[in-house]
């Protein structure tokens, strides 16, 4: 036994020393994905503290939790859906406030290509819903009516209806405001370095190791195809394409992104991509220069500084803004 | 009463066999009885039946081994209802290299290793012969040996229990003249 | 127990453990991995073939993994965009069915040559 236990001991010594070397916090990386919002959201972080990773994420993901509980229209006790009941006016939280304000204001700045108050006219067509279809022309010009970038005001946290029938719908700004929320929170927990993905609205938090972030931008008639790329840093990039939510009738393709003076589909576009900021602000616009289509679209941006887009037309033809290119990668065949 | 020489090596002979054939019954009661208790997870046995091949194969030899392992698994498998089925090929493949290398270290390490150890490196060949028909029977990827550690160690614990029990059991037998006299023998 | 048998134990201990630390902490071969947001739900190497039923709030969701990659073929949600999804293959392609809260992920095997971090879509 004697003789045996130094033997014994080299060997634990080579076990332990095994497993330290194993263990070394490697530049650590998390990848989570989770189902919320209505939509994937994917969040990549890196930081050298594993533990203190993992619980920036968790909580990125708890505050995204908890703004769904304030903004998702499905929950009969969230905010959005108890604006929608309601006849007159509503005290919200100020996360809500916040979203109802920077979609007003874009909404306004658009002259109503982007409208908050477009859930009748969603849920008529029921894109979200299992039976799609076309609603007759009659009861379209009933979902607009009262709509429009006047159809709200915001005071202070109270939110005015000016028709009690109005149905609120976010849309995407909420899930964008959640993005930014969700990137704000790992800033806090000392995170330099990630990517949060909601479903295509995406934040880039400082770059991917040595390079900044690459984000491939998909063709909008090509199924799996990248069109182009961008170089993104602490920027965030939305595209909205009529290939995400769509339906056929009659041979004919109906999809998601609507044009809020027609109550159809908007046509002057397939799809949007914008840099911006921040993700809210960047959702909101897409859908606007959607609806705006090419030329009305880059007169709007021009207004914003430090946003760049680039759109394809309905008939295929790219058209970034004057600052797009900065952001291609120079070995980038693309555009 | 007076018995000759022939008398006794024909005694020492069916005893033999009839203790064989107890084993091999004992250690078919034992795997079913493992098979209807619950377990923490579906593949987990404590392989108590193992604890009779190990008996034979220290009083009998390898050949007794052999054959109260494979009789084991026939019958086991025969009375559950599982004989051909995919989960009896992998306790036959486990029971096979178990026995192997049951008898392997018995046969060069005896002068070594006890019941105990012989027991650890039964069970850990139990784990690779299982997970060797696995691989190639079930599932063709190589992700499944991720799982061979766990299996081992579970192996060395189980192993080491069963090798106990084991050792417990042929230190009684072995108080009792019949099993003495054949422990001189071989 | 013999000194022999010591040895043996703490041998065979010791590979198990060392097994283990490295396989918990080693990089993780090609796999599919499914949840439903919150746990995981089953997991296979994307190189083994079969066909699973995912059991999910509406009902059975039909998932394939052959050559081509992973793919929903079956799905029980009013949609089916999760079925239009396309194969995955690439670490970090998703297929997901909202309706019945069934996430499919690729993990393992990043393509280096992946001119791309994100997709934008």
């Amino acid at each position: 036994m004697l003789r045996s236990r130094p033997f014994i001991l080299v060997l634990l010594a080579l076990v332990l020393a095994g497993t330290w070397w194993r263990l070394q916090p490697e530049p650590g990386q998390l990848r989570e994905v989770r189902l919320l919002l209505g939509t994937t959201i994917e969040i990549v972080a890196e930081h050298p503290d594993a533990d203190r990773l993992e619980d920036a994420v968790a909580a990125a993901f708890d505050e995204i939790q908890r703004l769904e509980w304030l903004m998702d229209p499905q929950r009969p006790d969230s905010d959005v859906a108890r604006l929608s009941a309601t006849e007159k006016s509503l005290k919200v939280a100020p996360e809500t406030a916040r979203v109802v304000e920077l979609g007003l204001d874009v909404a306004r700045r658009s002259d109503g290509a982007f409208d908050l108050s477009l859930g009748r006219l969603k849920a008529l067509w029921g894109l979200d819903g299992s039976t799609p279809q076309v609603p007759g022309a009659q009861e379209i010009a009933a979902a607009l009516q009262g709509i429009g970038p006047e159809a709200l005001q915001l005071e202070g946290l109270e939110i005015l209806k000016s028709d009690p029938g109005l149905s609120i719908d976010l849309g995407g700004v909420a899930k964008g405001f959640a993005v930014d929320r969700a990137v704000a929170v790992l800033g806090e927990h000392g995170v330099t370095s990630a990517a949060v993905n909601a479903g295509g609205d995406m934040y880039l938090l400082g770059s991917r190791g040595k390079r900044p972030w690459r984000i491939g931008i998909q063709h909008p008639r090509k199924s799996g195809a990248v069109l182009t790329s961008v170089e993104a840093s602490n920027l965030a990039v939305v595209t909205s394409g009529d290939y995400e939510r769509f339906f056929e009738q009659d041979g004919r393709r109906y999809h998601h992104l609507f044009d809020p003076q027609s109550g159809y589909p908007a046509d002057a576009c397939q799809s949007v991509t914008v840099l911006a900021d921040s993700v809210a602000l960047a959702d909101a616009l897409a859908t606007a220069l959607f609806v705006l289509g090419p030329e009305r679209g880059l007169e709007l941006l021009s207004a914003y500084a430090g946003v760049e887009a680039l759109i394809i037309a309905g008939d295929g033809r790219m058209h970034p803004s004057s600052g797009w290119k900065t952001f291609v990668p120079s070995d980038d065949s693309g555009s | 009463m007076t018995c000759s020489a022939a008398d006794q090596a024909e005694l020492a002979r069916v005893r033999r066999n009839i203790f064989l054939a107890l084993f091999a019954a004992l250690a078919v009661a034992l795997h079913t009885l493992e098979v209807l208790l619950p377990t923490p997870v579906p593949w987990f046995r404590l392989g108590l039946a193992n604890v009779l091949t190990l008996v034979a194969l220290f009083l009998y030899g390898g050949r007794a081994a052999w054959t109260v392992s494979l009789v084991r698994v026939g019958l086991g498998s025969l009375l559950l209802g599982r004989i051909f089925s995919p989960g009896f090929w992998l306790a036959l493949a486990g029971v096979i290299v178990a026995t192997g290398m049951m008898i392997a270290a018995w046969h060069w390490g005896r002068r070594w290793l006890g019941p105990v150890g012989v027991s650890m490196l039964g069970a850990a060949g139990h784990a690779v012969g299982q997970l060797t028909v696995a691989w190639a029977l079930l599932v063709r990827h190589a992700g499944i040996w991720q799982i061979f550690p766990v299996f081992l160690l579970v192996a060395v614990i189980t192993g080491i229990l069963t090798g106990w029990v084991a050792a417990v059991l042929l230190e009684h037998l072995q108080q009792y003249e019949p099993f003495r006299k054949i422990e001189q023998e071989t | 127990m013999t000194t022999g048998d010591c040895l043996l134990a703490v041998g065979l201990l010791s590979l198990a453990l060392a097994g283990l630390v490295w396989c918990a902490t080693g990089p993780v071969g090609e796999r599919v991995v499914v949840s439903d947001g919150q746990k995981v739900l089953y997991t296979a190497p994307l190189d083994t073939f079969i066909e699973v039923d995912l059991e999910g709030p509406l009902g059975l969701t039909r998932l394939r993994i052959d050559e081509q990659g992973a793919r929903i073929i079956g799905s029980p949600c009013p949609l089916k965009v999760c079925m239009g999804m396309g194969p995955a293959r690439r670490d970090g392609d998703i297929l997901a069915c909202l309706p019945n809260q069934i996430l499919v992920e690729v993990v393992g095997a990043r393509a280096e040559d992946a001119p791309y971090d994100l997709l934008s879509r």
